[in-house]
Parts: structure tokens; sequence; C-alpha cells
């Protein structure tokens, strides 16, 4: 192994597996195919929405397109669950998304330090409160867009086996769940992803699986001391 | 001798005051035309082409006291004038309607994007044209009553004449009023629509919504104006609305007021007859929604806006998000905000 191959080595960290990185690619375009298919029929009345629809060869075939996302949205979750499953029992990985009791004096901390009355903001293993609770937001509301979606997808077969008021529920629901996911993503994950100061102008260790070690440090002290075999320095962040 | 003649004379120059009250008098015609009543032409047909104007009704008409006989037999201005190679008598209406558009331009061109002429260019020679609807030497004015209208289309139409005289509609008609829809209102005069493609059904939040949107006229009823924005707010509505005009052969549209309530036959939603009558109402949603059972019809709303009375669970569902999209988005502004603030703070 060449010097530079060893200093390379030093300098990144494998991050995420090709499994999740292409997980995160297919849940990205069809995050993007969902909402410009979903949303003009939320907002059909403007201007905007009528041309996008029109675009895609009207109502009808907007409709084909935006069940066949959802239908690729099911597999995704089946498939991440299944993964995610697989990690828990391995006992290896573990369940890194479970949230605990740090995340929340975490939260605090981080808070505090944003408000100037901490000097330094809370240290975080792989990931942070803020990953974990979009983690989990967008978790939940996939079932409740899988649910509702399906629901009006066959209101029919819901109605016999419950009450039929369901379905005008599952529609507030589905159009609801589904603008909040898109405010989420466009305010919170282009925020942390995009332009937050520690990545701007693009983190893209989510594409290439890599992130640099002065990153992890500065990121995720508590996992790369883990993974180094250190034990982890004080509960604080490192300059 | 003399005294007869001076009285002859007299006559003739007293009784033109009389007679000549309508400019058709100018024209020598009704001196054959106007005092027969028998007075008719054989066609190769076997019928009679009556040549007889009733000058009296003639003059009562809306032409009465401004057109000559020629400003529409254009070609009947010399004596004798040669009679034309008619067969049958629906010839001699196909040659002379055009003389309307001379004077009625804008509603003659209204007709050629009607079905009644895109039916009459397929061949159809019954096909309804302007005398057929109007009358010729009769004409009053169309909507003179308002019965008039439903009256008239009845002399092709009868069948769905006698649907529509049983609806609510077409029962108040028949009472005199005046607030409810004859034919023409939703189905327009001249550029009538073919109601077959379905592209009237589309259109029909916006024909039943120019009355059912209505305060005033509603109030008088105790109906209520919000029928066409839920219907607009809701699946139904949003597909109607983004369909229109825009549908191939073999698409199915979404449902439009007309594919619930009955188009001609409408009742009172509490009319035992009525499709969206409660007990109706499996069937009527079964015409799309194939296997809809005993509680689907709940699916729908019923023009209700959610409430916690009518559908609770819809409306929780829409307070919960109501509360939790604001909380939630101002929360991870807030954070970013102080984020960003602390990051030029160290700077």
């Amino acid at each position: 192994m060449s010097q530079e191959a060893v200093k390379s080595e030093a300098a990144y960290l494998v991050r995420f597996s090709a499994a999740q990185r292409v997980e995160h690619f297919v849940t990205m375009v069809d995050f993007v195919g969902l909402v410009a298919t979903g949303l003009p029929q939320k907002f059909y009345t403007t201007g905007w929405a009528q041309w996008l629809i029109g675009a895609m060869g009207g109502i009808d075939s907007v409709r084909w397109i935006h069940r066949f996302f959802g239908i690729v949205l099911i597999v995704a979750v089946l498939w991440h669950g299944a993964g995610a499953l697989r990690a828990i029992l391995s006992r290896k990985v573990g369940f890194t998304m479970a949230v605990n009791r740090r995340d929340f004096t975490d939260a605090v901390k981080t808070l505090r330090y944003y408000l100037g009355l901490e000097d330094h903001p809370a240290a975080f293993d792989r990931y942070d409160y803020k990953q974990k609770w979009e983690y989990w937001s967008l978790m939940i509301g996939n079932v409740i867009m899988i649910l509702s979606g399906l629901t009006l997808m066959y209101p029919a077969v819901v109605a016999r086996m419950g009450p039929g008021e369901i379905i005008p529920a599952a529609k507030v629901a589905h159009s609801n769940e589904g603008l909040m996911a898109f405010l989420v993503i466009t305010i919170w994950h282009v925020f942390n992803a995009h332009l937050h100061p520690d990545v701007f102008p693009f983190d893209a260790s989510i594409f290439t699986g890599k992130i640099s070690r002065e990153r992890m440090q500065h990121e995720h002290p508590l996992e790369l001391a883990r993974a180094e075999g250190r034990e982890p320095g004080g509960h604080g962040h490192q300059p | 001798m003399t005294k007869r003649l001076m009285l002859a004379l007299a006559v003739a120059l007293l009784a033109p005051p009389a007679l000549a009250e309508i400019p058709a008098e100018q024209d020598s015609c009704l001196g054959c035309h106007g005092s027969d009543p028998s007075m008719s032409m054989d066609l190769p047909s076997g019928e009679k082409l009556p040549l007889f104007v009733d000058q009296a009704s003639f003059g009562k008409s809306v032409h009465g006291d401004m057109l000559r006989c020629t400003d529409c037999h254009t070609d009947k201005a010399d004596y004798p004038h040669e009679s034309k190679p008619f067969k049958a008598r629906r010839d001699v209406t196909v040659a002379y309607y055009e003389q309307c558009k001379k004077c009625h331009f804008s509603n003659y061109t209204k007709t050629l994007d009607g079905v009644h002429f895109q039916l009459a260019q397929q061949g159809n020679r019954q096909a309804a044209l302007c005398v057929d609807c109007h009358g010729s030497h009769a004409i009053g004015r169309p909507a003179e009553p308002r019965t008039r209208v439903s009256d008239t289309c009845s002399n092709c139409h009868k069948k769905v004449f006698d649907v529509y005289a049983g609806s609510v509609h077409g029962k108040a008609v028949t009472q005199g009023n005046a607030d409810v829809p004859v034919c023409t209102d939703c189905h327009r005069a001249h550029d009538v629509a073919d109601p077959r493609a379905g592209a009237l059904s589309l259109r029909t939040a916006e024909i039943c919504g120019r009355c059912h949107t209505d305060p005033k006229l509603m109030k008088r009823y105790g109906l209520s104006t919000n029928v066409v924005e839920t219907y607009l707010a809701d699946f139904h509505g949003m597909a109607a609305t983004l369909q229109k005009g825009k549908k191939g052969k073999g698409d199915r549209l979404a449902a439009g007021c007309t594919d619930c309530h009955g188009v001609h036959d409408i009742q009172r939603p509490n009319d035992p007859k009525s499709s969206v009558m409660q007990a109706n109402l499996v069937k009527t949603c079964g015409k799309c929604h194939v296997g809809a059972t005993a509680d689907f019809p709940k699916a729908w709303m019923s023009h209700y806006e959610p409430s916690l009375k009518k559908s609770p669970l819809v409306w929780s569902v829409q307070l919960f998000y109501y509360v939790l999209i604001p909380f939630i988005l101002v929360s991870l502004v807030l954070q970013i905000a102080l984020h960003l603030w602390r990051v030029v703070v160290n700077r």
C-alpha cells in the first residue's frame, strides 16, 4: 500500500454502504416523483398545477404516475424495514436509529448552545437527534401516506372493512401529511444537507458513501472514537 | 252605376290605410296568398304545400311591423314567379331557413357549433333548423311564456320532455315558476352541445352552479349555496375540472352533478325517487364504483364541510394537521435561525 493510499484512508471513512446509498437515491427520486404528481392535485386550481398536470399528460396519467411512485415507496419501505430488522438482529450494527434519553439531553444542550448558554454543542454518536427526528418523522409519515394512499386507491374495499368516513379522513390525512413532508424536506433537509455551514454547498456523503475524518470528529465524535478503539472524549465539541 | 263606382273608389281609398298597417302589405303578395286559406300546391311527395299566409298572425309576430314578404322570399319579387322544383315540404324548409342569417348572423353562427347543425351536416334532414323551433310567419318571443321553450323542444324530444316534466324543475315550470331552468338554460339555445360526449356533464358544476350558488335564489327554497364549493374541494370536482374538454375515447369521466343527482329526472334529495336519496345511494355510487357496499356512500360527505357533528373523524384529522403543520414548521425554522445566529456570533 502506498503512502498516499494510507493517508487517504485515514482522511476518509466509509459512512454508508452501497445498499444504503442506492436506497437513498431511489427514495430521493421517488419523493420528487410523488411530490411532482401529488402537490398539483392538492393545489389543482392554480395555474402552475394545471400547467404541470397538462405537461404530464393530463390528470388521468398523473394519477397513474403517482400510483406507480406510491408502489415504489411501499417496496422501498418494506425493503428498508427488512434491512433494519436484519441490522438490529445482527447485534454487530445494532439499532443505531433508536431514540434514547441521550437524544433529549443532546437536544437541550445543543439548543442551549445556540442560545449562548453553553460553550459547546453536544457530541453525537452515529446519528444526532436532528437526524433521528427527521428519520422517524418521515418513517411515520411514510406509513401514514401508504395506508391513506391505499385507502384512496381502493375506497370500495376499505368501505367493506370499516366505516365509510375513513375515506374522506384518509384524503385529508394524505393531502396534509404530503404537504408537511414536502415542507419538512425543503426546509429542514435542504438546510442540513446543503445550506448548513459545515457542509455547504452539498453534503455528498450519502452519494459517495465517504465522510472525512475531520467531519466525523466534528459531527460524530463518539462514533469515530468507537471506530478507532478509543474512549470517547468528554461530552463536548472538539474544535 | 256611378254611385257604385264612387262607392268602390271610396272603399279603395279608405281601405288601404286600414289594411296597410304592416309593411308586408306593400308587396301585393297578400292579394293572392292572404285571401284563400285552402290555397296550396301539390308536391311530388304527395304532400300539400300550404301557400296561405294568415295576415293577422303575421302582423302580430315579431317581424310583422318591419319585414316585407320579399325580405325573406327574395326570389319571389316578380309575378308570375316560377315555382321551384321542390319534392317535399322539408325541401322548402331547408331551402329557405338560411334567409334568417341575413339579420340574425350571430345566432346563425352559433348554430354552426350546435348538435342540430352537426346532424344536418351528416345528412339528417329532421335535425332542427331555425324555423322548426321559431316558426315561420307567426314568430313570437321564444321564451314568452317560459314554458314555451320546453314545449318547443318537446315537439321532437318528447320522451325526455316527459321525464323533465316530472322532475323538481319541470314540475315547477308548469306551475309558472320562473326560477327553475328550462331546456335552454342548461343546453343553450343555438350552440346546443352534444350531451352524449360527456363534455356537458363535466360542465355541470358551472351550469348548475349558476343558480345553486346564487344566495338570493337559494334562500327562497332553503337550499345551500355551498354545494359547488364542497364538490370542487373533493376528488370528483378536482378530476372533473382537470378533465375538462380533454377526454379521449374510452376514458372514464369523474362524476359531475348530474351523474349522482340525475339529469332530466332530478328530484329533491328527500324524494324517494331521488338517486341521491339515502336508500338509493349505494346503487348510484355503484354506477362507477364497482363493489360499493352499504357504507361506501359515507365516503362522500354529502356536500357538508367536515364538522365535529357531521363527520368527527375527518374533522379531527383536519384539526390535527392544522395545528401540527404550523407547529413543526415554526420549530424547524426557529432552530435553523438560532443555529445560524450562533454561527455568526462565533465568528
